[in-house]
């Protein structure tokens, strides 16, 4: 029975190295690839280890004439990220109260129908809206990007705040409506202090989808007067300098990943409100 | 929520009251999306029955079916539906597979779980164009590890040029989709597996079955309808994979990776045939819709005529 357990120990640990080199290494890879020079990178030696560590590249990224243009890509994207994310909970939080609490007709049809639409492709809207953008001259704009993103992701945000708010307590509302609380009252002064966790989870999930966007700043910003990070990115994959390549999705990596890791919680709490209903 | 409503105080006229506030609560949220969806689908639908003049932006002339008669006797359009197809299964079959087995390995307890956790959550995050440089890089002809490796390794005599091969580049693709796409549906299974009563496995360890016969009479049909639903999304986000593929190969080679969503992506927005374009777009909603509903489709009959699951 021990000799059993060492076994199954062992087999856990290993396997858990395994999944861990898997979905780090290409990380890594990236990572070794932007700290050292162009010389080692396209050497044929093969080593796992930096053997000699540069900034250069990040420099050079990061230098304001440079092809992907850094920092006008994280200046708009940063922009355009909390832009989407306040309108969606503005826009969400009212909708998932009134989808899980009021007595709304057909309110599973409406969820379902909005939930499906994230699914659909994303190219069967993109085309009109571009028509639309191009004929009233709203291409190339930062609303041209916002209004899109928030619409795209506004489903799944009222998804999330409507399973974070079927968790609270009734009580606590009915207790305040009781007391004479209107129902403005109630969302503002109850409801939202009460269901900070969600509304965390949604703001980063609409952070990060908006900063990952691709397709649609490619296709709405096609004079190319704004960019984004992602754009940015794409753009230096025409050049060859495979360092500076890497570099700047490092640079684009950074925000999200600090996200990811700090409210890794949250996020894991999404999921996991969904199950257990 | 219930006793609320039937309290005395709710008369009929507050009760419609209420239905009022909540149809204005959810009314911003319907319009914007009804704006930005409905009325691009409708738009999209009558223009790909029409050919579409891109510099006046109006319709030029309605066609019928001109459209989607010129797409199915085209050889790329049909060779790209077959390939998102298959694309789309490799990925969600693969994903299925992977995220399961990581989600089993970390419902156990071992140190560093919540350290792998995090390592496993981080391709969520990653953009798809970052993943798109990253498996480039990899499989990068002159400097990708993967050539030095194998190349030290003894198994390739000389170096490849990965992405010039149709077949392995639209499978280079997928790793990268399935890479991204592993996060998520672990930490749904995960969620899964701990909402599963621990007494059931217990009980079948006492009446002495093995790991197999545990997985396969207990795990498996108690994973299965959380595992169909994933499944399927992920089938469906399969087909609309845009990012990797524009970055890795635009398509290439020789349409090689030209799925059904490229397609239409080039259609739009490189020759501007718009209206080819919207036809195409409405062929990939219905494939997606298929998906989906098939499988409800089939349980429904298989539920009304053998009364059973």
């Amino acid at each position: 029975m021990k000799k059993n357990l060492i076994l199954k120990n062992f087999f856990i640990y290993f396997s858990a190295l395994i999944v861990f080199l898997i979905m780090f290494f290409p990380l890594y890879g990236l990572i070794l690839t932007s700290i050292q020079p162009e010389n080692i990178i396209r050497s044929r030696n093969l080593s796992f280890f930096p053997t000699e560590i540069i900034f250069t590249h990040f420099a050079e990224v990061l230098k304001p004439n440079h092809i992907s243009n850094i920092y006008e890509g994280i200046k708009n994207s940063l922009i355009v990220s909390f832009l989407t994310s306040f309108l969606c909970i503005i826009l969400a939080f009212p909708a998932a109260y009134s989808l899980a609490r009021l007595n709304l007709p057909a309110k599973n049809i409406i969820l379902g129908t909005l939930i499906s639409i994230y699914f659909l492709p994303t190219i069967l809207f993109v085309i009109p809206l571009f028509v639309i953008l191009v004929s009233y001259q709203l291409d190339d704009t930062i609303l041209s990007l916002v209004v899109p993103y928030t619409a795209f992701t506004l489903p799944f945000v009222i998804w999330i705040l409507k399973s974070f708010i079927d968790k609270l307590p009734v009580e606590v509302e009915e207790a305040a409506k009781i007391d004479g609380c209107s129902t403005l009252q109630l969302l503002i002064h109850i409801i939202f202090p009460l269901l900070r966790p969600g509304l965390i989870a949604a703001f980063i999930f609409a952070f990060i989808l908006s900063w990952v966007e691709f397709l649609t700043p490619l296709i709405f910003t096609n004079n190319l007067k704004i960019s984004t990070v992602a754009l940015g990115l794409f753009r230096s994959t025409i050049d060859i300098k495979i360092g500076q390549q890497a570099a700047a999705a490092i640079i684009t990596l950074i925000p999200v990943t600090i996200l990811m890791i700090f409210f890794q919680q949250y996020i894991t709490k999404v999921v996991l409100s969904g199950s257990d209903k | 929520m219930t006793d609320l409503l039937n309290q005395p105080s709710n008369s009929q006229f507050k009760f419609s009251r209420e239905k009022i506030l909540a149809f204005t609560l959810i009314l911003p949220s319907l319009i914007l999306v009804f704006i930005t969806y409905l009325y691009p689908a409708i738009f999209t639908f009558v223009i790909s029955f029409a050919e579409y003049d891109i510099i006046r932006l109006k319709i030029k002339k309605f066609i019928q079916f001109k459209n989607f008669e010129f797409l199915i006797s085209n050889y790329f359009f049909t060779s790209s539906v077959l390939r998102t197809i298959y694309f789309g299964f490799l990925i969600c079959v693969c994903t299925t597979i992977l995220s399961f087995l990581i989600a089993l390995l970390l419902n156990e307890k071992f140190i560093g779980k919540a350290f792998l956790r995090v390592m496993i959550v981080l391709p969520w995050a990653v953009p798809s164009v970052v993943s798109g440089v990253l498996w480039g890089q990899m499989f990068h002809a002159d400097t990708g590890f993967l050539n030095a490796l194998l190349y030290q390794l003894g198994v390739i005599s000389g170096y490849k040029i990965w992405l010039a091969d149709p077949l392995v580049a639209l499978h280079v693709i997928a790793i990268a989709e399935i890479w991204k796409a592993i996060p998520f549906m672990t930490l749904f299974f995960l969620s899964g597996l701990q909402s599963l009563p621990s007494e059931v496995f217990e009980a079948a360890s006492v009446d002495g079955a093995n790991v197999f016969q545990r997985f396969s009479n207990i795990l498996f049909p108690l994973m299965l309808p959380i595992a169909i639903p994933l499944f399927l999304i992920q089938f469906v986000l399969a087909m609309k994979s845009f990012d990797t593929i524009f970055v890795l190969t635009r398509g290439g080679p020789g349409g090689g990776t030209t799925t059904l969503n490229y397609f239409i992506y080039q259609e739009a927005f490189e020759t501007f045939n718009l209206g080819r374009a919207s036809a195409a777009a409405y062929v990939l909603l219905i494939i997606t819709l298929a998906v989906v509903l098939i499988p409800t489709i089939s349980r429904f009959l298989m539920k009304f005529f053998w009364g059973n699951k």
